[in-house]
């Protein structure tokens, strides 16, 4: 048993499915209420950066388990401009929602585990997995 | 307090009008407009002071940056209308010498 | 913090009973205890809304339905309160290192730019220099030339903090390779001034006086590099006059000349120069003039050119409310024979 989906991303509207399905899935395995609104405010972060940055890409989500414990993980893939000094954005205050504390570092808060791959001018994944505690 | 800064460019000529104070905090918006001026060959870049009641030594050094910008790109810079306050550190750091800075003309110090 | 978590919800669970069925005052101040103990661990402001969440359900889990949507909303909306607080508190560590990192390059500065008043018989001197933030763009430095003169020399360099004391050191290691016989006023600033224009870019500047007082004739030569303008107090007068000399400010063009100028000091005489921290000092909205600076040091005439020093730097960092806006030097120089 391994459900997989994915949500693509073209416009704003399209975070709302994105968080909607991460939801859905989240209750599914078990997560808290407080974990539910956490995985969606990951998703809406990841799903924004995709719509504002890149224009589409999208976001998969993949139930996985380890050592009988399972876990959400999502992935989200653009084709866009990519980020040249990824240190830099997963600095804390550099968030250009204007220091909201969002952005990068703020899925990374709310997540367990968080990886960034990009490259300029081809596109940028991140991965990124909350565990059931 | 803020820096209000109007460009107005009509051929050769680069006209930047400011108000307000000229300091640390609000010198950074004042480089970039220099910079997009100073650099253009054959430019007049005058500067109208008029509405300037303080400037900092901060404020001085991107005057000064602007100065050696335009002279290597053969631009001119004027600095017309100045308050006598902000003229003052002009006179003391010996800019008015090596500048084209104009006072205002009410309350002048020439 | 498990057992923390536990035996804090049950608080909140008992506490919320009880000022449901009584409304009392005690069991709000048991929150906000409360809320203090999860703050301190780190709690989240979204975890305590669902703290509440629970606790009112198990006391009455026939909790109207809209109700508990209605809580579970602003769960949501507390999630980037949280994640705000979350960086906050991330920069507030930076910050602290920050700061603790400064102190450290303050103190080296001090060590580094350290410099002694000259003994001189039947001359008083003052002298204070306080930066605004921790690291001074203010400098000055006292030479003992080999021939029995003094040299004195002030700077300001643009800006403030940490770039402006970088660019400090500059000044304080040209001036100690100067030869040590005495070198004309004009002939310093000429040296200083190609090394600063070598070395810095192109919007800053140093502005700089040096001066050179012989005991022995009682002169002061001096010359200013767009430096704020020293001043005289003439006691036979009782009168300050402003003194200076044109020159431009180091480290803007090579060909620059200075002049060369001298007063004669005679009992009771001082001379007073200063940064324009002194004179750009602000009184709310208003500028002081130098007028006001020349009454405050006048008041205190009868003290030592020490106590005067730093007793004007007490009006002025009490006018200022305490926070200087730029950093602050003055020395006072007073014939007592």
């Amino acid at each position: 048993m391994n459900p997989q989906s994915c949500v693509n991303i073209n416009k704003e509207w399209d975070i709302v499915g994105a968080r909607q399905l991460g939801r859905e899935m989240a209750k599914e395995i078990g997560f808290s209420t407080v974990d539910q609104a956490r995985i969606a405010t990951a998703i809406s972060e990841l799903a924004r950066n995709i719509y504002l940055y890149a224009e589409q890409g999208k976001i998969s989500y993949e139930i996985i388990y380890n050592d009988s414990r399972a876990g959400l993980c999502l992935i989200a893939e653009d084709e866009g401009p990519g980020i040249s000094d990824i240190s830099q954005v997963m600095r804390d205050g550099f968030t250009t929602s204007g220091g909201l504390g969002a952005g990068l570092p703020g899925v990374k808060r709310l997540m367990d585990e968080f990886e960034v791959y990009s490259e300029v001018g081809k596109g940028t994944t991140i991965k990124t997995v909350k565990w059931l505690r | 307090m803020n820096l209000e800064i109007t460009l107005t460019e009509e051929g050769n000529q680069s006209i930047i009008a400011l108000a307000g104070e000229i300091d640390a905090y609000t010198v950074t918006n004042l480089k970039e407009t220099f910079d997009s001026v100073t650099k253009k060959e054959g430019q007049e870049v005058i500067v109208d002071l008029e509405h300037v009641t303080y400037m900092d030594s901060t404020g001085l050094g991107v005057f000064i940056g602007a100065l050696k910008s335009t002279k290597e790109s053969d631009s001119e810079l004027k600095l017309v209308n100045i308050q006598d306050r902000v003229y003052r550190l002009f006179q003391i750091t010996g800019l008015d010498e090596i500048m084209d800075v104009k006072a205002a003309i009410r309350g002048g110090n020439e | 913090m498990e057992n923390f978590f536990k035996e804090k919800t049950d608080e909140y669970k008992n506490l919320l009973a009880e000022y449901l069925e009584q409304q009392d005052e005690k069991a709000l101040y048991g929150v906000e205890l409360v809320s203090k103990a999860l703050i301190k661990h780190n709690i989240l402001p979204e975890e305590i809304i669902n703290i509440h969440i629970k606790a009112l359900k198990e006391l009455d889990p026939n909790l109207f339905g809209a109700f508990e949507h209605s809580l579970e909303f602003l769960l949501e909306a507390m999630i980037s309160y949280g994640l705000a607080h979350q960086e906050i508190q991330t920069l507030r560590e930076q910050q602290i290192a920050l700061k603790s990192e400064i102190s450290v390059a303050a103190q080296m500065q001090k060590t580094l730019l350290k410099t002694k008043k000259p003994d001189v018989p039947g001359l008083d001197i003052g002298v204070i220099s306080v930066p605004a933030n921790q690291m001074n763009g203010d400098y000055y430095s006292f030479l003992q030339n080999a021939d029995g003169t003094i040299g004195i020399a002030m700077a300001d360099v643009i800006g403030k903090g940490v770039p402006a004391a970088l660019c400090m050191s500059m000044i304080k290691y040209t001036l100690d390779s100067l030869p040590k016989e005495s070198l004309p006023p004009p002939a310093v600033l000429h040296n200083l001034n190609r090394v600063v224009e070598r070395n810095i870019e192109s919007n800053m500047f140093i502005t700089m006086m040096y001066a050179e007082y012989n005991p022995e004739t009682s002169k002061l030569v001096y010359s200013f590099a767009g430096h704020e303008p020293g001043y005289f107090y003439r006691a036979a007068e009782d009168q300050f006059t402003e003194f200076s000399t044109s020159g431009l400010v180091l480290g803007v063009s090579e060909e620059v000349e200075f002049e060369q100028a001298e007063i004669e000091i005679d009992e009771g005489d001082m001379v007073v120069l200063l940064t324009d921290g002194v004179t750009e000092c602000r009184d709310g909205d208003r500028f002081i003039e130098i007028d006001e600076v020349l009454d405050v040091i006048r008041q205190f005439t009868h003290l030592s050119a020490q106590e005067m020093v730093q007793e004007v730097y007490r009006y002025f960092e009490r006018l200022q409310d305490f926070q200087l806006q730029d950093d602050f030097s003055l020395l006072i120089l007073r014939k007592t024979v």
